[in-house]
């Protein structure tokens, strides 16, 4: 009786071991790194480094819902280990209708090109780091919610999303305040290669919220108007994006920001591209929330794509900055993909 | 005797002539490229327009009509295929291919497509996967997927 019992736990355990065995065959999972080693001359020096290490996963999981997580190991002065892990995104997608998709995680805002297109890979990046307005925090990189999107619709190709997220200063796993951020984006491709794009951001940041490290001591509303657009194409490549930024408090009123930058790229050959960048950073006179650093920035630059997982790039960059002032800086970048 | 001799020389000399001009239409139908798109049974329209097929290729469809989902299957873009492939469609190298659907696959806008060494396990894969879409350079040797035709024609 005990012998046929057993018998029948063992069929039982194989045929679920079976139908796992199926499954996890049916589900496509890819993992793939990707790293930069950089070295830059600035002020007579001469240093090396790298960048970020960047871990992502994409997986199908049945034919309507998909996967993708991406985290990063990169250098912090403050940890202990002189190291640090941070998730950058977690996203689950449910495809429920046709080119229309329920998003749910922890998402690039959707408010830029670049936000949207770029991950923290540096090898897909056309220049060799983000435009200035990123390192500015002009616009929140991400967004923790949910949201809904779609792409590619009509004869224009229109595409959308729209995010509800905790917004700006609540942390990974719970927001900090009851008001929450929407993030609204529209563009179309009305021919190939070509994409035009507006976005519209409001978040009510609350007094005494920590956002990227400072402790905000005004209630701020802000909001973000961004336009864009891109051209990727087989000779040129444009990409040019600006973000009207209005923050509101009590003691300031609303104060205005222009964030804006031009980059340009032309293929000598499908591996040769020469590039330039122009960045400006313009704050209005008693902008509290943003750091007041009205900053201009030219970038010159060359790409050797070695292939489509390694390039390299040489680049010339001058910023003129009101806090930092002059600062010339040559880079080189190795990034790769693996 | 030497009748019959010359008339096997000559017999032999029209059969190399066939064999030659053979060979020569043979040489001339694969440098061309010409191209045949198969599809899965389910899902797959029996007919598409090339702007609609570009389109199913650069990632713009998630599902066909009747709601399966679409998964493009190609052979890999280093073969010679492959090459051909990405110039027909795509208008790129084949590495240029492989980095647009690694831009497009890590943006998480869509998933990559299955790659394969070999045009029997494309054909095989896609007889195997609803919605399953790929292109060959000859008429599909399995009754279990369909011929798509592409401004009407088999092969384009």
């Amino acid at each position: 009786m005990i012998g046929k019992r057993k018998v029948a736990s063992y069929l039982a355990l194989i045929v679920l071991l079976h139908f796992f065995a199926i499954t996890a065959m049916a589900q496509r999972t890819q993992i793939r790194g990707f790293i930069d080693a950089l070295t830059t001359l600035q002020d007579n020096k001469v240093s090396f480094g790298f960048g970020e290490q960047d871990l992502f996963i994409t997986s199908e999981l049945n034919d309507r819902l998909s996967f993708l997580g991406e985290s990063v190991f990169k250098y912090t002065p403050s940890s202990p280990t002189e190291f640090s892990v941070s998730i950058e995104r977690v996203i689950i997608k449910y495809n429920y209708y046709g080119n229309h998709n329920l998003l749910i995680g922890k998402h690039h805002t959707p408010l830029n090109y670049w936000n949207d297109t770029y991950h923290h890979g540096r090898v897909f990046f056309p220049t060799i780091e983000r435009p200035l307005l990123f390192a500015a925090n002009i616009i929140p990189l991400h967004t923790t919610g949910i949201g809904a999107q779609g792409h590619d619709l009509g004869k224009l190709r229109f595409g959308y999303d729209l995010m509800v997220g905790n917004g700006l200063g609540s942390n990974e796993i719970s927001d900090n305040d009851k008001n929450k951020s929407v993030s609204m984006a529209v563009h179309i491709k009305p021919v190939e290669k070509l994409r035009l794009g507006v976005s519209y951001y409001y978040d009510v940041i609350s007094k005494g919220a920590d956002v990227h490290e400072r402790i905000i001591t005004w209630q701020v509303n802000q909001q973000l108007f961004t336009g864009s657009i891109a051209y990727f194409g087989k000779k040129f490549e444009l990409l040019a994006e600006s973000t009207l930024g209005y923050n509101r408090t009590d003691t300031t009123g609303t104060k205005q920001t222009v964030a804006s930058y031009v980059y340009g790229g032309f293929r000598i050959t499908e591996k040769i591209i020469p590039y330039f960048r122009l960045d400006d950073l313009h704050y209005q006179d008693g902008e509290i929330y943003y750091i007041k650093n009205n900053t201009t920035s030219i970038v010159g630059g060359i790409r050797f794509q070695i292939n489509y997982l390694a390039a390299i790039k040489l680049e010339y960059q001058h910023i003129h900055a009101e806090i930092e002032g002059n600062v010339d800086k040559f880079t080189a970048q190795f990034a790769i993909g693996f | 005797m030497n009748v019959s001799k010359i008339f096997r020389q000559a017999a032999i000399g029209r059969y190399l002539s066939i064999c030659v001009l053979l060979s020569v239409c043979l040489l001339t139908k694969a440098q061309d490229g010409s191209l045949t798109v198969i599809g899965n049974l389910k899902g797959v329209p029996a007919e598409m327009k090339m702007a609609e097929l570009k389109s199913v290729f650069m990632a713009e469809r998630q599902r066909w009509n009747d709601g399966t989902k679409v998964t493009i299957a190609m052979i890999k873009s280093t073969t010679p295929l492959g090459k051909i492939i990405s110039q027909r469609i795509y208008s790129m190298s084949g590495d240029e291919v492989r980095g647009f659907w690694a831009g497009i696959s890590f943006a998480g806008k869509f998933e990559s497509p299955v790659t394969f060494n070999t045009v029997s396990e494309l054909e095989n894969f896609v007889s195997q996967n609803p919605g399953a879409i790929a292109i060959l350079d000859k008429a599909p040797e399995s009754p279990e997927v369909r011929t798509v035709l592409i401004d009407g024609k088999k092969a384009f």
